[in-house]
Parts: structure tokens; C-alpha cells; sequence
């Protein structure tokens, strides 16, 4: 039997964002995944007061243009539910590109989560053999200067970044990427990709049909980079 | 579900969740499997399109059939469409991704005149010709219905069929009579719409010879065939208890205008406003039984999730068995957390106990609509609200802990003098005095009063369908003086841009010879008129010149009452002669009773349809 707190009952569920849904901001995932829970018909705690709400935590939201294997929603019950029929439940009312692949009585809290892995794909490149090299060497300086957004602030994320490794795959440019995933010190992956962009050529053609970029979250991690849970 | 164009310029547009598709509870078929493909197109953006009730009945309907698939297109914004320019990406439908050119049927749903050039702008991105004379063998048929096509005729030539009326049952007709020839070997474009003229609410513009007198008015309409109907007459469903009404909605990903539960409590109006031209096309009244309506709102919960449910029609405080559909809802709503709204409320039937039920979890404001300032001209436009009414509804309204009061008036009605105009701002300030009289412990913080008002624009099915419009100037007058008459600061104004309402009433009452002026505005890339940041009224005024269009004869002229109407073509069940005897009665200052009290007479029941008031 699992032990657990019934004065503040949370769930944690893991889940995909895949596909198009990267498109979805976090704003409204928020709202999607209110009206999915209630769906699901589960047993939702609720706030006290005049307008009642679910009680919905996220971690480390994700910016719009990011794909994800890695999401996680802490959501408070108002009652013990085994964690396989919660899943089940909020799958059958979610499409394929967002579902659930994990849900557990968590021991953690959000703010544990202090790295987080991405895999930035940059397609249809420009011919330059050495652009990968060229990458490495410039994530391996020690100013890794990006430009802030919405300001002329020039902040240097080297480290914020715990590794970061490009490789060249036929013709596409595949960059691994260990960022801080702090609340206080949170990276989002486009100033990676824009860094690179600025500094190396990456992504320097005008025509957007014929080239692209993916961004994707794949794992979470503690301090100590054991695998967050 | 996005085509591959399309998914390759979503990182360099603004809102790209608008074009992704994929949402929860949409329909995905197998398109080998069916038999005809419909492209149900809204010619406003997602977030607009994806609010309409409209569409969202018929998407279901279409798609109870299995030989037929309909998916939703909507408008780009104009980012996305300079993209789709740039790239040569053709229009597609967000289900399968598929360019319009892979579809049998495409339908444009046309809810207001502002909407016209983002039709033909849609023509466009989609590769079609606009005009329907233009089309070849294999373009698929482009379809109009909505409101607009009451009067469709300033776009009726862009247009290949029209569906006038309610198109539950008729756009499956059409399908199916679509399905058979395509079948049976005797299809061709021509054959069909001749086939479809037939299908009672179906109009085929290109059936039909317009001639002219020398004064520029309309002389005659000529069906091209004996067998072409000369008149065609509106289509109701007749009972709503029966109808086909979703049990599912398909879920937004991206927050639209009206996101949550819409339930249809009844069609039509008892009321006969005589502006109005909702309350004329949608007759005779017909309800849906309380049964009904909270089997679908806990059958739409159930799929769905939202946490309110919006009770609607065109005016919900008319409903015959309001307090027993509120406190059935009632019974699970407030448990679930689930919030009831009525937006149209009327000031005469505003009550503390139905305010008790519906702001139970909100709070926030209240809107009312006098429409005019005094009592004569309430009369007169047959309002049938007193300033009573108003004081005791607000009174209610502050009670209850609704400090923001909106009031909704129109400036330009006929007979109105500026004495009318005056009365507004008294009005609005008896409001304020309202509040104040109450003891100040009572009274709810920050008092807010909003007057809002809109220009009056003559609709076509309406006892004021001859009216002159005020012109530009005497609008603008009339609302420079209700500004200087407003001189309390607790008193919001807010007003509408009278050119717009210029535009919108000369498309309302237009004829075919705008749509050459219209096709001008979509050559130079208009769209989206209904914006106010796109709306462009010197473009407007450049394409009537270049087109030879006077503006003036379709507003302030006003139109003959012996004049044939170029909307006259179209039976609506109300008679010409009821609304032309209403008319009389607004110049008498004389009301009319609504259904509820007594029959007037209007012709719609000659319609059918099931309702508790018709004799």
C-alpha cells in the first residue's frame, strides 16, 4: 500500500506534447487541461471561496514552437484514486498528441527540478561540412552572450547551460542540450538556438519552406542530474 | 492534421493554434469512404468562427451522415496570408489538411455584410474564381447561408448556390441530391443547380435575369426557366425537439470568443422590434421542451468540461417555462461547478430570483437595452419597455451586487428628434440617481455606467426595410450632441463609427450591381472589415466610384414603398403587407402585442412549425 498524505492529495502525471501541439501555448494548455480533468470525471479538490478551481500545478512551462516528452501537472484529489485509472481516465479525453505516460504519488516538489534535457534539430542546413564543429566551439566559449528578450541586455547563459553537443546527421544539425530548468534560472532552448543562429550561420536562409528547426524537451532532472521523479 | 505547407511557417506567425486542427471531439473520416466532402468555411478567424452556434449545429449535423465528411476552414489573419501568398500555400481545411480544391461542396457561413471580402479574399487563397460564372466543370460548388443571404444579393453572383434558412435538413438534401447525380452518371454543374433550384430553400442567383428601371430601381426578377421557382421560401425545422443538435463540441485548443456550452433554448421572437431583423427572419417561435434542453446541457458537460453553460436566444426572458429550465439545470450545475448566463435579458422581466440564479459564481456587469431615449420612440421602434422597467431592473441589478451597468441604445431611428437624443442622457442619468438613492452600506463599489450606442442601419425583412439612413453627418451630429449632453464623469459613452454603419447599411439593402465593387475591394486585398483595424471606408467610397455605385441610393434615399426589393425574391413566411402595416404603426407612435398576448398576424405560421403561440 502507498503511503500517502491525505491533507494535501496530489497526483503527478507525466505527459507528451507532441506534434502540433507545440503550438499551444502554456496559457492554454492550462485551459485544456482544466476542462480534460473534468471530463475524466475525477475526483477534483477544489478551491474554497466564491470562484472554485482545481488545484493545478505545472512544472517549467514550455514555450510555444517546443515539442515535449517530459511535461508534468501536479493536480490535488479530493480522494484516494489509483494512479493506472486516473491515467487511463484522462487519456481516453485527450487526442494522440498529448497523453499522459505516467502518474504517481510524488515524494518531490516542482522546485526539485533543476535541469532539463532538450534535442534541437536544425534541418536542411547550408553545405559547410564544419558547421557542427563550428557549434561546439561556440557553445564550449565562456561568454555565451544571447541578447535578452524584449531588451538591448546582453546576458551571457553559459552557465545556465550544464552541456550542450552538436552533431552533424546526414543533413541535419542535432544539438543535445542539458539546460537549467530553475525556477529562478530558467533557459528556454530558443536563445540556444538563436545564439547559434547570431554567432554560427544556423538558420540563415530567407525561404521557410525550405528550412526548419525542431525544438524538443526530453528529460527532467534533480540537482545531482539523477532523472527527476 | 496540418498540411505540410502550412506547419512550415506556423513558427513565423502570430497565434499559430488557430491553424493546427487536431482538437478534441473533431471529426476524422476516412475520405475514401465517403461520398461527398464539405468544407464548411467561416470568413473570420478561428477564434470567431469556432463561437459560432451556427456552425457547430451544422458540422454536426452534416456529419451524422456517414456518406458525408465536413470539415472546418476559417480565415487566416493577415500574417498567415501574406505567408500562404508568399509560398503559394493554398487555403485548407484544419481536419485533413487538404486544400479546398479536394472538396464536392464548399460553404461559406455569412453572419454579417462586414464578412464579404474575407469571402472572396478565402475564394482566392483557395484558388477558386470568385465569380460563379467563371467556375469550371471541377471547381467544387461554393454555397452561401447565414443570415446575410436574406438579402444576399450585393455578393449573390459570387456565389454558386444559396441556402436560405435554417440548413439542417436542407444542406443534406443538397448533399444527397450531390451524391446521386454523381452516382447516377447525370451530373454536371449546370444539370445540379438546375436539379437543386427544385429543394425548398434553395436559391441558384444564376437562375435569375435582374432587370433595372431608368431611376436605377429594380424593374423585375425573371426566373431563366419555367420550372425555376419565382419566389423561394425560407426553410424552418419544424420541430426542436427533433432536431439535430450536438451531443459533443468539438474543444479549442487556443481560447476563443465564446468558450463554453451554447445551449439553443428556441428559435424566433415573440417580441416584433421593429428594427430588428432577427425577430423576422427567424419566425414563427419555436421551443424546445425543458426535457430537451437539460438532456443536451448535461449531455454537452458530460463531453466537454466547461464550467458554464450559456443560455440562448433572442431574447431568453420569453421563454415559457424559464423558472422550470433554471432550477432543472440548477439541480446539478451548481454542484458540478458549472456557472448558467442569460445574455438577453429584457429590462421588463429581469427578476431578483433569476439574477439569484445565474450570478452565483460571477460577478461583474449587466447589460440592458432601452435602445431609445424616450417613451414615444421606444413606441415607435415597439420596444415595449418602460422606464420603469429600466429603474426597477437596475435597482435589482445593484442589489444583487452589479455595480457596471451597460446600456445599449441606437442613434438614427426613424422619427427621432434631438429631444430623443436628450432623453438618452437623462436616462443614463436617472440610473446614476438610482444608485445613489440607495443607503450606502447597500450599494456595490465602483459604480459604473456604460452608454453604448450603435447607428441605426434599415435591414432588409424589417417594418423599417424602407427607412432612410441618417446620412454620415447627421450621425455624426447626433452624436456630438449626446456627448455634450452627457456631463456626468460616472457615465461612460461609447459609440459606434458611424462609416461603418454606412457600408453595413448599403450592403444590407443592396443588389447585384455592388458585387462589381465588393470583387474591386478583394482585387486590392481587403479583408477582414469587421475589424476595425482593417476597416477601410476611403477604399469603400474609391471602389462604389470605380464601380459606378451611389452609395446614397441604398441609404439615404430610402426605398419606395411600391419599389420591388431586391430581397423580394425571398419568402421569409412574414408578408409584405404585415411589416408595411407596421410600419404605419410607427408613425402612429402605436404598439404592437407580442406573440405571447395576442396574434398580429404576420404570415409565419403559414411555415409549420411546432410552437405554443401560432394559430
Amino acid at each position: 500500500m502507498v503511503q500517502v498524505n491525505t491533507t494535501k492529495l496530489f497526483l503527478r502525471f507525466k505527459f507528451v506534447k507532441r506534434g502540433s501541439l507545440q503550438y499551444i501555448s502554456h496559457l492554454d494548455l492550462v485551459r485544456t487541461m482544466h476542462k480534460v480533468i473534468v471530463r475524466a470525471k475525477l475526483p477534483l479538490w477544489y478551491t474554497e471561496g466564491f470562484n472554485p478551481k482545481p488545484k493545478m500545478i505545472f512544472a517549467a512551462p514550455l514555450s510555444i514552437g517546443t515539442e515535449s516528452e517530459c511535461e508534468y501537472m501536479d493536480l490535488r484529489m479530493s480522494e484516494y484514486i489509483e494512479p493506472a485509472e486516473a491515467m487511463a481516465r484522462i487519456n481516453a479525453n485527450m487526442t494522440d498528441e498529448m497523453q499522459v505516460i505516467e502518474a504517481y504519488y510524488p515524494d518531490s516538489k516542482f522546485t526539485d527540478l533543476k535541469w532539463m534535457s532538450y534535442r534541437i534539430t536544425v534541418g536542411d542546413v547550408n553545405t559547410s561540412d564544419d558547421l557542427a564543429d563550428r557549434c561546439n566551439e561556440l557553445l564550449l566559449e565562456e561568454q555565451v552572450e544571447v541578447q535578452k528578450k524584449n531588451s538591448d541586455q546582453m546576458i551571457n547563459i553559459r552557465p545556465l547551460i550544464s552541456s550542450a553537443v552538436a552533431k552533424r546527421v546526414e543533413n541535419e544539425i542535432v544539438i543535445d542540450a542539458v539546460l537549467s530548468a530553475d525556477p529562478s534560472a530558467f533557459l528556454n532552448p530558443e536563445y540556444v538556438v538563436k545564439y547559434l543562429r547570431d554567432k554560427g550561420g544556423l538558420l540563415s536562409s530567407p525561404d521557410l519552406t525550405s528550412e526548419y528547426y525542431e525544438v524538443k524537451r526530453l528529460n527532467a532532472y534533480f540537482a545531482d542530474m539523477t532523472e527527476f521523479r | 492534421m496540418q498540411n505540410k505547407n502550412i506547419s512550415s511557417v506556423l513558427k513565423s506567425v502570430s497565434k499559430p493554434g488557430r491553424y493546427i486542427g487536431g482538437e478534441f471531439n473533431s471529426i476524422i473520416k476516412n475520405k475514401d469512404e465517403v461520398k461527398c466532402r464539405f468544407a464548411f468555411c467561416f470568413p473570420d478567424t478561428y477564434e470567431i468562427g469556432m463561437s459560432n452556434l451556427g456552425v457547430r449545429i451544422l458540422y454536426d449535423a452534416l456529419n451524422k451522415d456517414s456518406d458525408v465528411w465536413c470539415e472546418r476552414v476559417y480565415a487566416p489573419w493577415t500574417d498567415m496570408k501574406e505567408k500562404m501568398e508568399q509560398y503559394s500555400i493554398p487555403l485548407s481545411a484544419v481536419e485533413s489538411g487538404d486544400s479546398l480544391d479536394c472538396f464536392d461542396l464548399v460553404a461559406f457561413s455569412l453572419q454579417y455584410e462586414m464578412c464579404y471580402t474575407t469571402t472572396l479574399a478565402m475564394l482566392k487563397l483557395a484558388g477558386f474564381p470568385i465569380w460563379a460564372k467563371d467556375r469550371a466543370e471541377d471547381c467544387p460548388i461554393i454555397v452561401g447561408g447565414g443570415p446575410c443571404v436574406y438579402n444576399s444579393e450585393p455578393v449573390a453572383e459570387f456565389f454558386d448556390l444559396i441556402n436560405i434558412g435554417e440548413g439542417e435538413e436542407v444542406l443534406l438534401e443538397i448533399c444527397h441530391l450531390y451524391n446521386k447525380m454523381k452516382a447516377d452518371g447525370t451530373y454536371t454543374r449546370a444539370a445540379f443547380l438546375r436539379e437543386a433550384s427544385h429543394i425548398d430553400g434553395v436559391y441558384i442567383p444564376s437562375l435569375y435575369e435582374v432587370s433595372y428601371n431608368d431611376d436605377g430601381t429594380i424593374k423585375e426578377y425573371k426566373p431563366l426557366y419555367d420550372d425555376v421557382p419565382t419566389k423561394i421560401k425560407k426553410r424552418i425545422i419544424e420541430d426542436m425537439d427533433k432536431a439535430s443538435y450536438p451531443e459533443k463540441l468539438v474543444m479549442p485548443y487556443i481560447e476563443t470568443v465564446h468558450d463554453r456550452i451554447v445551449l439553443e433554448v428556441y428559435r424566433g421572437c415573440i417580441r416584433g422590434c421593429r428594427f430588428c431583423q432577427a425577430g423576422m427572419v427567424y419566425r414563427p417561435i419555436r421551443e424546445k421542451s425543458v426535457e430537451t434542453l437539460c438532456k443536451q446541457a448535461k449531455c454537452l458537460y458530460d463531453n466537454s468540461g466547461y464550467d458554464e453553460i450559456s443560455l440562448i436566444s433572442l431574447s431568453i426572458s420569453d421563454y415559457s417555462e424559464l423558472p422550470r429550465l433554471t432550477d432543472s439545470l440548477l439541480e446539478w450545475t451548481d454542484a458540478s461547478h458549472v456557472s448558467l448566463s442569460l445574455p438577453s435579458l429584457r429590462i421588463d422581466s429581469f427578476s431578483e430570483e433569476l439574477m439569484a440564479k445565474v450570478s452565483s459564481v460571477r460577478t461583474g456587469g449587466i447589460t440592458f437595452a432601452p435602445e431609445a431615449g424616450t417613451q414615444r420612440l421606444r413606441d415607435v421602434i415597439n420596444k415595449n419597455v418602460s422606464e420603469e422597467d429600466l429603474m426597477r431592473s437596475v435597482g435589482i441589478a445593484f442589489r444583487g451586487g452589479k455595480s457596471n451597468v451597460k446600456l445599449y441604445f441606437m442613434n438614427g431611428l426613424p422619427t427621432e428628434t434631438d429631444e430623443d437624443i436628450e432623453g438618452i442622457s437623462a436616462l443614463a442619468k436617472k440610473v446614476v440617481d438610482q444608485y445613489y438613492a440607495m443607503p450606502k452600506p447597500q450599494r456595490p463599489k465602483g459604480l459604473g455606467v456604460t452608454v453604448s450606442v450603435s447607428c441605426f442601419v434599415p435591414k432588409p425583412f424589417t417594418p423599417f426595410q424602407w427607412e432612410k439612413q441618417d446620412t454620415y453627418e447627421e450621425l455624426m451630429r447626433k452624436q456630438a450632441l449626446l456627448k455634450s449632453c452627457i456631463t456626468d464623469r460616472r457615465i461612460k459613452y461609447a459609440y459606434h463609427d458611424a462609416k461603418v454603419s454606412f457600408i453595413e447599411a448599403v450592403l444590407a439593402r443592396g443588389d447585384r450591381r455592388l458585387a462589381p465593387a465588393i470583387a474591386y475591394l478583394a482585387d486590392k486585398g481587403q479583408m477582414f472589415d469587421a475589424w476595425d483595424e482593417f476597416f477601410n471606408y476611403d477604399l469603400w467610397i474609391e471602389a462604389f466610384e470605380k464601380c459606378g455605385v451611389d452609395p446614397a441610393f441604398y441609404t439615404s434615399r430610402g426605398f419606395g414603398l411600391d419599389e420591388v426589393l431586391p430581397w423580394d425574391i425571398i419568402d421569409i413566411g412574414v408578408t409584405k403587407s404585415f411589416l408595411l402595416r407596421e410600419r404605419n404603426k410607427a408613425y402612429e407612435g402605436k404598439t404592437t402585442p407580442s406573440c405571447a398576448e395576442q396574434c398580429s398576424g404576420c404570415g409565419a405560421n403559414k411555415l409549420g412549425g411546432k410552437n405554443r403561440w401560432c394559430k
